[in-house]
């Protein structure tokens, strides 16, 4: 249309794409090292249903509402939904994964400090959805 | 264009070479975990880092540009359009 | 000009017009009426979230039925239709033809509109606007969720019929001098975001049909009880429904481009890069949907996959925002209301892709998917751009509409008080994603941060709204009483307006 030259937009053009593509590769790289899980992560079965949590261990106790773990252990939750998708989450420990039924999703972290920390359902899932919320205790190894 | 070309590789390398060496290191010793908050918060801030960086000079430009080309600034000049049926 | 108050029309002659004009003046009337609903419920979800604890909502579905609602009124009865509004109104001057190609199917893809308003607004569904199975199916109470699906329905058609009357009157009937690189940048974004609703509207209009059928319970597409797959409508949802966020942004950024030149009082600096952004943006916009549903357990080369296509779609609209900046550089700005609208926008439309490029970013997801980020993040998008670039046009096109001028120091009230209240809202609540706050809540624990920060947010939102109320006021009282426009250039910028005073009271 004009004619005045455009190396000003090919250079901010070029820019903007490095820019991309550094933020494609951190994020790649982050994303990689999050999802590789540990070998010996212990499982922890949660199950999410209207409207709260079940935690089942791999020794086969139940909690409702409330998970106790230990420091220093790595743990894999597989979470599933009983009726309509939700989203487990431990906020402080950047957990997120929705629980969604017919599907077993995991994810998995090594708590570092003893602590209490908010669990909550973070996909909409209904009437009492802002209280679909829950405990995690992480304490001190017992053995 | 040289230095432009010197410039870009300098700061190509200060900025893969850590992010290789994090990619080898992390979770290599045994019963020692790696810690996702670490790493995702990293992420987090070194964008918020350079998105806030962007935005100052993206919003700084535009703010500047709008003190500077406001048709009551004492430089204020008619563009080359005016007055025509462009 | 459409509407004379000065000599007025019967209404049925406007009701039953299929003049351009006339159905673009339906367009924005009922446009502006969904904005002042949806707004008002936002204000009800902010006052109700302003402390923990039932405020002035009493339970908690009806708070989500407020919200699913907000969401449903603002996006489908506000944003596109107020661009279908426009686009009545511009885009045959643009091409020049004496009306849209089709009148009658562009007055029933209007007329569609109040039907499926009714529907939502008697239904009042709960789901979300995302209506996610097997909530949607198996859990939301009826008639208000089957209501809002056949409003969906409704407006899908209503959208689909628009857009291939736009795309006719672009490419079939504009002016035979007129090559398809003169059509102005304002016309180029209806005809791609017209594109990309034929492609991407069919697919959600098919998940709707299989909702309906589930929730009737005669099929199982996506109850899992039933051998269904739930993220099978994620993905049918969001293949729609991303590009649709073109679909909302593109005419917003046309707008901008046809206000910035005419107010820096030179062309756009580079018209190509213009039409070449739109084009890309169409195209590469349907590579990134899934990056909505990291979280439903992707595999990692998925979400990569959609991370590179979501990242993709930033060059495009870079491009854009540099050829803002590069059309007002040694211009001579007159900052009118439509002109500080539209840059404001501009800026907010800076903000809401670096928050996008963050979103993009899969691990980040962990913290702030379905928090209040990501919806202070959209927002900045459908209210900072999206509504700023509108009501920027409507202040443009406001003495052409009525022939008078509206009062501009409560324009420019407007546009201030608007401008901070965004960014008291929308920036505040990314924060309070990062503290954790999930999104759809009805009420939250008393943490401290999260009360600091939703009273921000409520504060700012209040602000809005006093704002909308000086310009509800401004736009009735102007266009009965202001004062008569200039209309061979109503903001004394020079050029040449899109504005058409010679086609006056059309009578078919």
């Amino acid at each position: 249309m004009s004619g005045h030259s455009n190396w000003p937009e090919w250079i901010y053009v070029g820019v903007v794409i490095a820019l991309m593509v550094w933020v494609g590769a951190e994020a790649w790289e982050a994303e990689r090292l999050v999802e590789h899980v540990p070998e010996g992560a212990e499982i922890i079965k949660v199950t999410g249903q209207q409207w709260f949590w079940t935690f089942e261990h791999e020794d086969g106790t139940k909690e409702i509402g409330e998970l106790h773990v230990e420091k220093g252990k790595a743990y894999k939750f597989e979470i599933h939904s009983k009726d309509v998708n939700h989203s487990f989450n431990i906020h402080d420990y950047v957990i997120l994964m929705d629980a969604i039924p017919g599907r077993v999703n995991t994810v998995w972290f090594a708590p570092t400090d003893v602590g209490e920390h908010d669990i909550q359902c973070r996909e909409y899932c209904g009437l009492i959805h802002y209280n679909m919320r829950g405990t995690l205790y992480v304490e001190e190894p017992s053995s | 264009m040289k230095k432009l070309v010197v410039l870009f590789l300098v700061l190509a390398v200060i900025v893969v070479i850590p992010a290789v060496q994090s990619a080898f290191a992390a979770g290599a010793e045994p019963g020692e975990y790696l810690d996702r908050r670490v790493v995702i918060w990293n992420l987090f801030f070194k964008m918020m880092t350079i998105a806030f960086v962007v935005g100052a000079v993206v919003s700084g430009t535009m703010i500047w540009q709008c003190w500077r080309f406001r048709e009551s600034h004492p430089k204020a000049k008619p563009t080359a359009y005016e007055g025509t049926d462009w | 000009m459409v509407l004379e108050l000065q000599k007025p029309r019967p209404i049925w002659q406007i009701m039953f017009s299929t003049h351009h004009t006339d159905v673009g003046l339906l367009y924005l009337i009922s446009s502006l009426g969904f904005l002042f609903l949806g707004g008002a419920l936002a204000l009800a979800i902010r006052a109700e979230l302003f402390l923990p604890g039932a405020q002035i909502i009493g339970d908690a579905m009806t708070f989500n039925r407020i919200f699913t609602v907000h969401g449903t009124t603002l996006i489908f009865l506000f944003i596109i239709p107020f661009a279908s509004s426009v686009g009545n109104y511009f885009v045959p001057i643009m091409v020049r033809y004496k009306d849209m190609a089709y009148p009658k199917l562009n007055a029933i893809a209007f007329w569609m509109i109040p039907p499926a308003g009714a529907l939502i607004w008697l239904g009042f569904a709960d789901f979300t606007w995302y209506a996610t199975p097997p909530y949607s199916i198996i859990s939301a109470p009826g008639p208000a969720a089957d209501m809002w699906i056949f409003g969906l329905k409704i407006l899908g058609i209503s959208s689909v019929l628009g857009a291939i009357n736009f795309i006719v009157t672009i490419l079939k009937c504009k002016h035979p001098d007129m090559s398809i690189g003169q059509v102005p940048l304002l016309a180029w974004s209806f005809l791609s975001s017209s594109l990309i609703i034929l492609v991407a509207i069919p697919t959600f209009a098919a998940a709707l049909l299989m909702l309906l059928t589930d929730r009737l319970g005669v099929s199982g597409f996506f109850n899992p009880a039933m051998g269904g797959d739930p993220i099978a409508y994620a993905h049918l949802f969001w293949f729609t429904f991303h590009p649709e966020v073109y679909v909302l942004v593109i005419p917003a950024i046309g707008m901008m481009y046809e206000i910035i030149p005419r107010f820096s009082r030179k062309p756009i600096y580079s018209f190509n890069s213009g039409i070449f952004a739109f084009v890309l943006l169409s195209i590469v916009g349907f590579s990134s949907w899934a990056h909505h549903m990291y979280a439903t357990g992707m595999s990692f080369t998925e979400k990569t996959v959609f991370m590179v296509g979501t990242l993709a779609a930033v060059p495009a609209s870079a491009m854009h925002v540099f050829n803002f900046i590069a059309t007002m550089w040694n211009s001579r700005i007159k900052f009118s209301t439509p002109m500080m609208w539209a840059v404001g926008g501009i800026a907010l439309f800076f903000s809401a892709g670096a928050g996008g490029v963050a979103n993009a970013a899969m691990p980040l997801d962990f913290s702030t998917h379905d928090t209040y980020w990501v919806v202070g993040h959209f927002h900045l998008f459908v209210m900072g751009t999206i509504a700023f670039g509108s009501i920027a046009f409507l202040y443009y096109m406001f003495p052409y509409v009525t022939g008078r001028m509206y009062n501009e120091t409560m324009g420019k009230i407007h546009f201030v008080m608007s401008f901070i209240g965004t960014v008291l809202v929308f920036f505040t609540q990314h924060v309070l994603g990062l503290y954790g706050m999930p999104r759809r809540i009805f009420d939250y624990p008393p943490i401290p941060e999260w009360i600091a920060m939703n009273q921000i947010a409520s504060v700012g939102a209040m602000i809005i709204g006093v704002s909308m109320a000086i310009f509800l006021a401004n736009m009735i009282y102007s266009s009965g009483k202001g004062q008569l426009a200039n209309t061979e250039d109503p903001f004394g910028v020079g050029g040449k307006y899109y504005y058409p005073f010679e086609a006056k009271n059309p009578s078919h």
